[in-house]
């Protein structure tokens, strides 16, 4: 308690030292080289979050604080400039293209925005031009391939489920890779598995960030984990993904529509028979319709988008309906107070099919060998079972409803030239409801129950409640002296998580009821999971000479979740950046034209994850038992529980060659202590698990991003870029606890060892015994699924800045996965041939624990997410259309993998909520469908 | 103008942090769990915490019961996800099963005792039967770590206990038991422990004491398949697991029984919706059998009859449950692949096996035996020991008593080596009876030739077992 009012005095501190200046508005227009406007270009107050957007006309119009403020202006192609305001009330500029973004203001992880040389680690940053080639309905799909240092793999192609995104390689065994993810500076919910009471339906893990409402986004940052995210604290050390608003713009109020339409089918490049796709999947029509509309004055404006999308799946079990809205305003309250805030919801409704682990998934049936060789199948029994199949998918009913709420406002107040305060705060209320309706015609049709049964049906209800209250206030003061600036960040930070679930089961359900009341008997079970994070932080970077600069951060960081003995944990970081081609002894040796720009870096940062909540506490558990109240031994509790601190130390180097080509090379060593490891107690205790700071994880590696920029003519345009990230994962230390499990199975699990990656693929390995024979090494190592080597490319081709070509994919190599679905084969006499060696089954070694490491294989794989064309019309009809585009994309479009099953679904190998996710389980689900869309998008 | 700024700033901004304090104070995070102080002290805890004991129960049986039925010659795990080794007699001490399977017995012992330590002398309504239920349960405790155990720690973090040294403990908190409050029980608690001891005498004595107590006794472990949670090795999971891998068809579950134990399977099956059968912890009929081979052992051969009869009185007297099988029938993956019809012969003998498509089949649900009083009449020595061995694996069947009968044992984990400095890398490893580890792969073998319509079993384990009387490890008496 007595930290939190040290915090809160802290914030009051900083309110009510507001003061009063003089601002004034300064308006201008933003042009290319050739005079033409730049719609969109970017203008922020230099050390601010003061921000504007020129409109279609390339006008703009700000509010600064002073004469003193120097305004960025800032577009993609082009040299950030940076001008005083001075006496100036009309600024026009006239942008130099360029090839590089070093330039670009980067707001997360800094308290301020920030200008990227300033900064001393990775950021990456997708803006919207690039986002809006991708017609992406979800936002895990929508920056995959697209953020040069981060890797994102869909679980599963059924609707809603979670992804593995992952960048540096995990720095937890007690969590997933997942970022934390914020909308206009507030968080939001990032569960990215299955809550902790959810329905069985064979492994399809649910995912919130599935429905992030995706309306209007303007740009995403996103930051790996360690120094950039000292100042989140808390969850940060798997990085920040922030998610940027478009706001209105002054001027005539824009309108456009955009539709989409196309198909959506199976993928089938992963499939043991041909025959699984003939048998269950079916093309399914993909739409959407977007309205939306803008506008505004110097003082106030607006936008909304609105949208409406449904599909059909591509199988007669899914489908799926969004809806989802966004509203944003931004308003000059007075001279010197600006408020801004966005509004969005989002609604999505699907349908699942079952999934890997039960015996009612059809697709993992017919994958996993139930059904024999497929191939073997007379068209007789062929099309009987197409009937049976069908007859399961009609009386399948899995349902899933989740209803959003995102809300950001953001205060903005400049108390003089010098000083401003900034209020970011809101909330993200997220309701989710998954149904299953367990029929008894459901049972019957499968064959697990006799004909004319009544009352074996079951109802499972799972719903879950999530509320985010997050609140950011800070003050940055920019000082000059002499050659020197200072932007100087104060703040504090608070968020608060109530996560309340309920599962409830009906048995002895009549067919036709949708309502657990119609039942012989129910149970309900509900969850809690609450959470309070708090810090404060202070953050100095010094600029001398705009080109040596030092960055230095603290942060104290409390969490409701640690130990009683646990008070504040102080959280440092250190780096500093220099633009060693703006030294004279290189610029006046090489020339500009062959060394654009040439930025050397270095950080040291510490970023954490906090425990999971209540692990800290001893506690007891009362479980029914028969209708009577039973007591039995809970969490054994852990006083000294605290977040486990992820200790980065980066540097690396920015290259801009030729004016043409961008080249960037970080190497990064993660060191995480005090690891939260959950391993088994001695058995002879009789006590669960408990969570403790024992571990120690290290994660090195590099990253390279090369941009090129191979034609640049007058009409034609060709960029290209590659990535190329390594990443060496050890346990270093599991102090002294045995190896547990966080995944898998029993014959082939996901581990933690010492000396191994996280989550490594242990099992039975079949080795020779050096007489000629054979024998089995149990708990061997196999592989591990996080692949030490992936990246992405992109090829984007402009003619005539009207119409243009684009490609983006990615690529691993080095990982390993299990084709679990050939294990399931194997158990019907049907498992791929040359599986095993021969002699080794002549040995009699034959049960499948023993054969487990001949079922991991290399899961290398190349894929081409997005190949789309788009053409722009431009204005029509005397211009009472503004604009036209046309355009078709295929989405997964080509895959190629080393392995016979898909390297990114995985029916298993995710643990708990939030758990720690490997994935690398190749079982009974499908992998995410090839899309073909067209859309037409309509400027009025 | 100004002065309205500022108000409105300074109201914005308290009312704001307002609104913060109240989100952000940490001390409102409660966690909805129970701490020590809602249970130590309260009244009625005790039977509160005995429920609990009960359900553990259920749980610490899952843990241990498919793995005995695997291990030992009834059951085979064909193509499921159940234990893999145990068939092949592969005892292995990193096998999770193995590792399950103790700390459940020992999370049984560790309830007790909080029970008999913390709860019940803080409860103000603690009762003498309370006391001796716990008593009982932390005796049983140890006689399931003497069953299943060469060796095996009877503390947390304590020294490795050998099976006597666990027997004893279990005799002293049977004994304990009875006296605080007296129960059939504890009565067939010890009269297991003394019989797995060797001791006839006291085993007999407590046989005798139990059979005068209560002829029909039948003490059950509940399952509640309702309440059950999490996986199948979690603290929560209360499904009759056994019942899953033996009868259940909603997954790839698929435990084959031996031929000739073909009409006792699945001696548990669905109930109702919401309830799984019942898993015999104790029964009378286990006071006969030990009397017949005490008996047998002293070479009175009538009484061990008597003592027979007197057995198939009592299992006349058992339910038998009607059942429709015939979604699971005689092996889902493979029809045909082993024994389904009334008119084979296992090993010579028709009418050991069921047809489970033409209809219900009626199974013992407590206990059953193909033997009756003419099959047992006049037999003497090995041939009368070897009736009871065969009776004894019918009535017991999924009750994980067969594997102790054949002298099986496991071995300490790798998690508590790793943990416990008491461990010693002999407590890791296997000890198989050597007429057992010969035919380690050909333990579930038989040989079916549908056509001819015979089934012969490759093995006559019970053959085995009677054969190595005098040996360690099996047949105590002896």
């Amino acid at each position: 308690m007595r930290t939190t009012k040290a915090v809160l005095t802290l914030l009051l501190a900083l309110c009510v030292q507001m003061g009063f200046a003089q601002s004034r508005t300064v308006k201008g227009t933003v042009k290319g080289p050739g005079g033409e406007p730049i719609p969109g270009a970017s203008v922020i107050e230099k050390g601010t979050k003061n921000g504007a957007a020129a409109d279609a006309s390339g006008k703009y119009s700000i509010t600064v604080s002073g004469p003193k403020s120097v305004l960025i202006f800032a577009s993609l192609g082009f040299a950030t400039q940076e001008r005083e305001v001075g006496s100036n009330s009309t600024l026009d500029i006239f942008m130099k293209e360029s090839n590089e973004q070093l330039d670009e203001v980067v707001v997360t992880g800094q308290g301020v925005g920030m200008s990227r040389k300033r900064i001393s680690t990775t950021v990456s940053s997708i803006d919207s031009k690039e986002l809006k080639k991708s017609p992406a309905m979800q936002l895990d799909q929508l920056i995959q391939s697209k953020l040069p240092n981060a890797q994102i793999k869909l679980s599963s192609g059924q609707p809603g489920t979670a992804s593995i995104i992952r960048s540096r390689g995990p720095v937890s065994a007690n969590t997933n890779t997942t970022p934390v993810i914020m909308v206009d500076g507030v968080r939001v919910d990032n569960l990215n598995s299955n809550a902790q009471l959810s329905l069985n339906t064979g492994g399809a893990q649910s995912s919130a960030i599935a429905d992030i409402p995706m309306e209007d986004i303007d740009r995403i940052e996103y930051i790996p984990g360690g120094a950039a995210t000292t100042l989140y604290g808390a969850d940060a050390a798997n990085g920040v993904l922030q998610i940027f608003t478009k706001r209105g713009k002054a001027g005539r109020a824009s309108v456009y529509f955009e539709t989409q339409i196309g198909q959506m089918v199976g993928t089938e490049d992963f499939l043991r028979w041909k025959r699984s796709a003939d048998l269950v999947f079916t093309p399914g029509l993909v739409q959407n319709y977007r309205l939306g509309f803008s506008g505004g004055t110097d003082a106030f404006n607006y936008s909304f988008s609105g949208s409406l999308y449904q599909d059909d799946g591509f199988n007669s079990v899914n489908q799926q309906v969004r809806r989802n809205f966004r509203t944003t305003v931004a308003a000059r309250v007075s001279n010197r107070l600006r408020y801004s805030a966005s509004l969005a919801y989002s609604n999505s409704e699907f349908t699942r099919d079952y999934n890997a682990n039960t015996s009612y998934a059809r697709f993992g049936n017919l994958e996993g060998g139930s059904f024999g060789n497929l191939d073997s199948l007379t068209d007789q029994e062929f099309d009987d079972l197409k009937q049976q199949l069908q007859d399961e998918g009609d009386v399948t009913n899995i349902t899933e409803r989740v209803n959003r709420f995102n809300v950001a406002n953001n205060f903005t107040y400049d108390v003089n030239d010098k000083v401003v305060l900034s209020l970011d705060f809101g909330i993200d209320s997220r309701n989710s409801k998954q149904q299953e309706l367990f029929t008894n015609a459901l049972q019957i049709t499968k064959g697990s129950l006799p004909d004319g049964t009544t009352d074996q049906g079951a109802i499972d209800v799972s719903s879950r409640q999530f509320l985010v209250l997050s609140s950011n206030l800070n003050a940055a003061y920019n000082e000059k002296i002499g050659d020197f600036d200072f932007i100087t960040t104060v703040g504090g930070q608070v968020f608060r998580e109530n996560d309340y679930q309920t599962l409830i089961s009906a048995a002895g359900v009549p067919d036709g009821s949708e309502s657990i009341n119609n039942s012989a008997d129910q149970s309900v079970q509900d969850f809690y999971n609450t959470v309070t994070s708090y810090g404060i932080y202070l953050a100095e970077n010094v600029g001398w000479k705009d080109k040596l600069f030092l960055d230095f951060g603290l942060r104290f960081d409390g969490n409701s979740a640690f130990g009683e003995e646990i008070g504040l944990i102080p959280l440092i970081k250190v780096g500093g950046s220099y633009v060693i081609s703006d030294e004279s002894f290189i610029s006046d040796n090489i020339s500009k034209d062959i060394l654009t720009l040439a930025k050397i870096r270095a950080n040291y940062g510490e970023a954490t994850i906090f425990p999971t909540p209540f692990a800290n506490d001893l506690t007891f558990a009362l479980n029914p038992y028969n209708g009577l109240q039973s007591f039995a031994f809970s969490n054994p509790g852990n006083a000294n529980l605290q977040s486990e601190i992820a200790k980065t130390t980066e540097f690396g180097v920015d290259l801009g060659l030729f004016k043409r080509v961008t080249l960037s090379f970080t190497y990064y060593r993660t060191l995480t202590e005090g690891a939260l490891f959950t391993p088994p107690q001695a058995p002879s205790s009789g006590q669960a698990a408990q969570e403790k700071n024992v571990g120690e994880i290290e994660n090195t590696g590099y990253e390279i991003a090369l941009g090129v920029n191979l034609i640049s003519s007058e009409k034609h345009n060709l960029n290209a870029r590659v990535s190329y990230n390594s990443n060496n994962n050890v346990v270093l230390s599991t102090g002294g606890a045995p190896e547990f499990v966080v995944g898998g199975f029993t014959f082939l699990g996901s581990w933690v060892n010492e000396g191994q990656p996280l989550g490594y693929l242990r099992g039975a390995k079949v080795v020779e015994d050096g007489n000629g024979g054979y024998e089995v090494e149990r708990n061997a190592f196999l592989g591990t699924t996080f692949s030490p080597t992936f990246g992405n490319f992109g090829i984007d081709y402009t003619f005539n800045n009207k119409l243009s070509v684009f490609l983006n994919g990615d690529y691993q190599f080095g990982g390993q996965g299990v084709n679990v679905d050939d294990v399931l084969r194997y158990f019907g006499g049907v498992n791929d041939e040359d599986r095993f060696p021969q002699e080794v089954l002549d040995a009699g070694i034959t049960s499948f624990f023993d054969l487990a490491g001949y079922w991991v294989e290399d899961a290398n794989y190349i894929k081409i997410r997005t190949i789309g064309a788009e053409y722009n019309f431009g204005s029509l009809l005397d211009n009472r259309v503004k604009g036209l585009r046309l355009g078709v994309t295929v989405q997964n479009a080509f895959n190629w993998a080393s392995s016979s099953f898909d390297p990114d679904v995985s029916g298993s190998g995710f643990r708990a909520q939030n758990g720690f996710a490997g994935g690398g389980f190749g079982f009974g689900t499908e992998s995410a469908p090839r899309i073909y869309l067209a859309t037409l998008r309509v400027n009025l | 103008m100004k002065k309205l700024y500022t108000k409105f700033s300074i109201v914005a901004a308290s009312a704001l942090l307002f609104v913060g304090c109240e989100a952000i104070d940490p001390t409102d995070v409660v966690n909805p769990n129970l701490s020590e102080s809602a249970l130590v002290g309260q009244p009625n805890s005790s039977q509160s915490w005995l429920n609990g004991i009960e359900r553990q129960m259920a749980v610490t049986a899952n843990n241990n019961l498919v793995v005995a039925e695997i291990a030992s010659d009834n059951y085979v795990n064909l193509q499921t996800f159940f234990n893999q080794f145990m068939d092949g007699l592969a005892i292995d001490f990193q096998d999770d099963d193995v590792d399950d399977s103790q700390f459940h017995i020992a999370r049984l012992r560790e309830m007790a005792l909080f029970g008999l330590n913390e709860i019940g002398p803080n409860d103000p309504n603690y009762s003498a039967e309370i006391q001796a239920e716990y008593e009982f349960f932390a005796g049983h405790s140890h006689l399931m770590a003497a069953m299943y155990y060469q060796a095996l720690p009877g503390a947390s973090g304590g020294p490795v206990l050998g099976r006597m040294a666990h027997l004893d403990a279990a005799i002293n908190y049977f004994n304990a038991s009875d006296a605080t409050s007296a129960n059939t029980s504890a009565k067939m608690g010890l009269a297991r422990a003394y019989y797995l001891k060797g001791d006839a005498a006291n085993a007999v004595a407590a046989a005798d004491a139990a059979i005068a107590a209560e002829p029909d006794f039948l003490r059950v472990v509940r399952f509640d398949p309702q309440n059950s949670r999490g996986n199948s090795n979690s603290n929560n999971y209360t499904v009759n697991m056994l019942q899953d891998a033996i009868y259940d068809r909603g997954s790839f579950d698929d435990l084959q029984p031996l031929p000739k134990l073909d009409f006792l399977d699945p001696k548990y099956s669905l109930v109702s919706s919401t309830e799984d059968s019942d898993v015999p912890m104790y029964k009378i009929e286990e006071a006969y059998l030990i009397k017949a081979e005490a008996a047998n052992a002293a070479g009175n051969d009538g009484a061990a009859e008597t003592a027979l009869g007197d057995l198939f009185t009592v299992v006349s007297n058992r339910p038998i449950r009607s059942i429709s099988d015939l979604a699971e029938d005689r092996f889902e993956r493979e029809p045909g692949s082993r024994p389904d019809s009334t008119d084979i012969s296992v090993n010579g003998v028709t009418g050991l096996v069921l047809d489970r498509g033409a209809g219900n089949i009626d199974v013992p649900s407590v206990s059953g035996t193909s033997y009756d009083a003419a099959m047992v009449g006049g037999l003497t020595g090995d041939a009368m020991l070897t009736a009871i061995y065969n009776i004894r694996q019918e009535v017991f069947i999924a009750e994980g008593m067969r594997m102790v009968d054949m002298g099986l044992t496991l071995v300490v984990s790798q998690n508590e080596s790793l943990l416990n400095s008491n461990v010693s890398t002999a407590d890791t490893e296997a000890d198989i009876p050597a007429f057992l580890s010969a035919i380690s792969s050909e333990i579930d073998a038989i040989s079916y030739d549908a056509a001819a319509r015979t089934c012969t079993i490759t093995h006559d384990i019970t053959g085995l077992i009677v054969a190595n009387k005098a040996g360690d490890y099996v047949c105590p008496f002896h």
